[in-house]
């Protein structure tokens, strides 16, 4: 049995919703297409582990965000795709307004000084 | 929608789980593989930092990860716990009967106390008495003189209504037949505020004088006795002799003021002439806003107007307002709380065994906890561990304690120890539960967090080490079992000393002579009730009874028959004052209230009542003779202390009732009780039935030269020759009469001695236990002493002062306890003190004692071991 997550987990965790969201707005992805994804999408900023991104995908699913689907992958394997549901979409219009809503106050802080 | 899918989701984490797991590891699989197209299988397992560890990562957010490691925890717990048949059986036991008899008592302490009483609003109703002098009763009756009086006077209640208690001989169906019932005032049901099955309740102005006959029967009597008639609306039956029409039915919920009531009949109130005769008991509902304090000064000031303008009749007057609860429920407060303190007792000395045992097994087990540790067990998740598992016993323990209660409760029930109000109503209903549930967790808790804490603060890395033999980690292993102990031994001298007050008490009881000194089983009495309408007056009654008096005693096998309105040793019928020729009293004043039989000549012989001075009543005393009556022994101390009673002259009901005539003192017999055993032998003056008969419902008693319940049936036969409608009742021997008026302190002292005889045992166990643990603990001490030539009578002694100290340490404690806690069974005692100095020195000598035999067969085995095994122990 391993400790719990450490504590600063809520931001990032926020953070990590918010980017899975973002990588799945276009098309259904399986776990390594998603990580790929994200890097690709912030530039190579974020490389979101394995061990983050598997666990933060059950929990979303579970929340109702995510669909799960069985296809085949790209090497010809069962790989288990995920989509966004309607209230998966839905969460990401809020959070990316959230998102902005932040980013442009903090934008206004570091301008102030 | 989304908390829909939510449960859906853990259900489906919970119940299928190897799908759950299967999908998984296909997925960890996948993206491991895909991982390795990129790069090699090594940096592959290296970024994805193992399989294993990720799907543990995962397991870990997904919903339902806490309710997982709980069943994990569970089924581990369950596993550990079947390992060790012997510790869980014993511990379980212990918790089941603490559990058991906490729930049963709770049970009966709520539904007698606690449980609302089955009428809307019942907490604004109040029974309303009267006190006076020279009545004296603290909550005696009323007459219907002042049932007018306060209705027209108070202020304080909607309305006040009547009800006095009768038992109705039933004619004009079957077999004549007695049940019990109740006269009422025509609104009694609406200020209940009930509704009857079938029919109506009473109209008002159905308790006018001049009323006809009218009755609203019980549901299960109309099922039992009438055939559950459907045409029985406007039926009539006879109800002591009164030709009356049935009205209603009433639904089987209700019983009032009992569940065996099961008939109501309309009280006529007629016109009172005098200020008597008393036996109604009044019933009101509060008004709105009026508090019970403010009622009780309202029926005060009534009760003293009552007083100014009939002076003769009552002094110090009041009306006491008592809430209808407490009326109902009277005076078995104090032995229900004495119970519940027992009980708890008994389930704190459970836990605490509990706890000695887990702390003892903690040891078993310490090379597993230590390796639980070494691979990364957080000391958190190994305490929540071990209190699964403590939960776990006790959540066993409680299950079957449950059964326990229902048991007992069922047993208490059929058994219904007499004194028990509202009995019929105690069950195991879900607020039982709760409670058992409640208990039950609280225990787990309380004996689960001692040793869990302790085996998580113990050095588990040097007990690795020391391969979990014996070292200095355990000394405050064992500092905290011995207190536990200590204490365990402390609360069962409470129990055991509070229960042998109780047994002291019941053996003294068990001594007191009635005052009758005939073999109780060669007596044997019965209810006469003949029908009120054919006996309406002496000149029939006394007739009617010197028929039966002749008839009975040419039955083969009696020796004296008799009859007698009172009864011992608890069946007083009436009490009244006197007033003794020549006696001067101040104004108001008179002699306090006596017992006042009235017998038949026989009377005396037939119990065994000895005469002191004079003579017996004869066949001769009758109407028209001089008025003569017997006094007892105490009477005649009490009232001619330097004279001889003999051919003094009283009168009864005291100076102000003129009417009655003075009668002479023509014998002195012996101190009867007639009002249970428990109390003096009362003051009492006899007058000869036929003098005085004006009851028709008395008692026959007849003696016979051997036991007398054969004689019941040629009895019953030799009644009904002279009068077939007469009904018989409560046929029973003096022999049964004594057992059964003593039913309530037999059964506290029962339940009590029960309780003190669980918590020795569980004591005892106790007690083996630490010293079996602490002899294990030593064996190789032992061997390393016996191997140097120490005997083996010095090693039972040294196991044994052991154990002894502690039992001192732990005895000492309790009789400071027990001092505390026996004053609460004060009122329980008859002719014990609280602090009995014989109990409270035989309490402690038989916990020693106890502590003495537990601690001596593990020395023995300590003195067993061979030293060459022991030193060779591992």
């Amino acid at each position: 049995m391993s400790d719990p997550a450490p504590k600063t987990t809520n931001l990032l965790q926020g953070t990590l919703d918010l980017l899975i969201l973002r990588a799945l707005s276009l098309e259904p992805l399986h776990g390594l297409g998603i990580s790929r994804r994200i890097e690709q999408i912030t530039q190579g900023t974020f490389q979101v582990k394995p061990g983050s991104l598997f666990p933060a995908l059950h929990r979303m699913e579970e929340a109702g965000w995510l669909a799960p689907s069985w296809g085949e992958s790209e090497n010809n394997r069962k790989a288990k795709y995920y989509r966004l549901t309607a209230a998966g979409r839905k969460q990401a219009q809020a959070e990316t307004e959230e998102w902005q809503r932040i980013s442009l106050a903090i934008a206004a802080a570091l301008q102030a000084t | 929608m989304q908390n829909l899918s939510y449960f859906a989701r853990l259900w489906r984490n919970l119940a299928r789980r190897k799908d759950v797991e299967q999908e998984l590891d296909q997925e960890m699989s996948a993206y491991l593989s895909l991982l390795a197209d990129e790069s090699s299988p090594r940096e592959a397992n290296l970024e994805s930092g193992g399989i294993h560890q990720l799907k543990e990562q995962v397991r870990e957010a997904k919903a339902g990860f806490f309710m997982q490691t709980l069943l994990q925890d569970v089924r581990y717990g369950w596993r550990m716990l079947r390992r060790s048949p012997t510790f869980t059986i014993v511990a379980i036991l212990a918790l089941t009967l603490g559990i058991g008899a906490t729930t049963t008592i709770f049970s009966i302490v709520y539904g007698v106390l606690l449980r609302p009483l089955p009428y809307p609003d019942a907490d604004r109703v109040a029974f309303i008495f009267d006190h006076f002098s020279p009545q004296n009763a603290e909550h005696g009756t009323m007459s219907i003189a002042d049932y007018l009086d306060l209705e027209k006077g108070n202020h304080a209640f909607e309305t006040i209504e009547l009800f006095r208690q009768s038992l109705f001989d039933v004619t004009g169906a079957k077999d004549p037949e007695q049940v019990q019932g109740a006269y009422v005032t025509a609104g009694v049901f609406a200020m209940l505020r009930v509704q009857p099955m079938m029919g109506r309740t009473f109209l008002t102005g159905e308790d006018a004088a001049n009323a006809p006959g009218v009755a609203v029967i019980s549901e299960t009597w109309w099922r039992h006795a009438l055939g559950a008639d459907p045409n029985i609306l406007g039926r009539k039956v006879n109800l002591n002799g009164v030709p009356t029409t049935v009205v209603g039915v009433m639904p089987a919920s209700f019983g009032f003021p009992r569940p065996s009531y099961q008939v109501w009949a309309n009280v006529r109130l007629k016109p009172p002439t005098f200020r008597g005769p008393f036996g109604m008991h009044g019933l009101g509902r509060l008004k709105p806003g009026v508090t019970f304090a403010q009622a009780q000064l309202d029926t005060n000031a009534v009760a003293h107007r009552i007083e100014l303008e009939n002076p003769k009749t009552y002094h110090r007057m009041t009306m006491p307002v008592v809430p209808l609860r407490d009326g109902l429920v009277g005076n078995i407060r104090a032995a229900l709380f004495a119970f519940l303190g027992a009980v708890f007792l008994l389930l704190g000395i459970a836990a605490v065994n509990v706890a000695c045992l887990l702390l003892a097994r903690a040891t078993a087990r310490e090379k597993e906890i230590a390796l639980r540790v070494s691979l990364g067990a957080a000391s958190g998740r190994l305490i929540r561990q071990l209190l699964t598992e403590s939960l776990l016993l006790s959540v066993l323990g409680g299950g079957a304690g449950c059964v326990l209660a229902y048991a007992g409760i069922a047993a208490l029930r059929a058994w219904n120890p007499g004194n028990f109000p509202r009995i019929d109503e105690v069950r195991l209903d879900g607020m039982a539960l709760g409670f058992a549930l409640l208990i039950s967790l609280l225990t787990g808790l309380l004996f689960g967090l001692a040793p869990a804490f302790q085996t998580g603060r113990d050095k588990l890395a040097s007990s690795l080490r020391e391969g979990g033999r014996g070292g200095t980690a355990h000394a405050g292993r064992r500092r905290l079992q011995s207190a536990l102990v200590m204490g365990e031994l402390a609360l069962a001298l409470i129990l055991v000393t509070s229960a042998g007050l109780l047994v002291r008490s019941f053996v003294l009881l068990g001594q007191v002579n009635s005052g009758a000194q005939a073999p109780p089983e060669n007596v044997l009495s019965m209810k006469i009730s003949p029908i009120p309408s054919t006996y309406r007056n002496s000149d029939q009654i006394i007739p009617f009874y010197q028929r039966v008096l002749e008839r009975v005693k040419a039955v083969p096998g009696v020796t004296y028959a008799a009859i007698s309105d009172s009864l011992p040793p608890d069946r007083q019928n009436d009490y009244d004052t006197f007033v003794i020729q020549g006696q001067q009293f101040a104004p108001g004043e008179t002699n306090p209230a006596v017992t006042c039989p009235i017998v038949s000549p026989d009377y005396f012989r037939a119990l065994g009542v000895p005469l002191v001075r004079g003579r017996f009543f004869t066949d001769h005393d009758v109407e028209n003779a001089p008025p003569v009556v017997i006094i007892s022994e105490s009477m005649a101390r009490r009232y001619f202390p330097n004279d001889n009673p003999l051919g003094h002259r009283l009168k009864a009901s005291g100076p102000d009732l003129n009417g009655s005539p003075y009668m002479e003192i023509v014998g002195v017999v012996g101190g009867v009780r007639y009002t249970g055993l428990d109390d003096q032998p009362a003051d009492a003056y006899y007058q000869p039935y036929a003098q005085t008969m004006y009851y028709q419902r008395t008692n026959l008693v007849v003696r016979s030269a051997g036991p007398a319940i054969s004689l019941a049936n040629s009895l019953r036969s030799a009644i009904r020759e002279i009068d077939k409608d007469t009904v018989i009742s409560d046929v029973n021997t003096m022999e049964e009469a004594l057992g059964a008026s003593v039913v309530g302190p037999r059964f506290r002292t029962l339940l009590l001695g029960g309780f003190a005889f669980c918590a020795l045992v569980l004591a005892a166990i106790g007690i083996y236990g630490v010293i079996a643990y602490s002899v294990a603990q030593r064996t190789q001490e032992i061997g390393i002493r016996m191997a140097l030539g120490a005997h083996r009578s010095n090693v039972i002694r040294q196991v044994v002062i052991e154990g002894l100290r502690l039992a001192l340490a732990g005895t000492a404690l309790g009789i400071a306890g027990a001092f505390l806690a026996t004053r609460l069974l004060a009122s329980l005692l008859y002719s014990v003190k609280a602090t009995d100095p014989v109990t409270f020195a035989i309490g402690p000598l038989i916990l020693i004692a106890v502590a003495l035999v537990a601690s001596f067969l593990p020395a023995c085995r300590a003195a067993m071991v061979d030293p060459m095994i022991a030193l060779r122990h591992e």
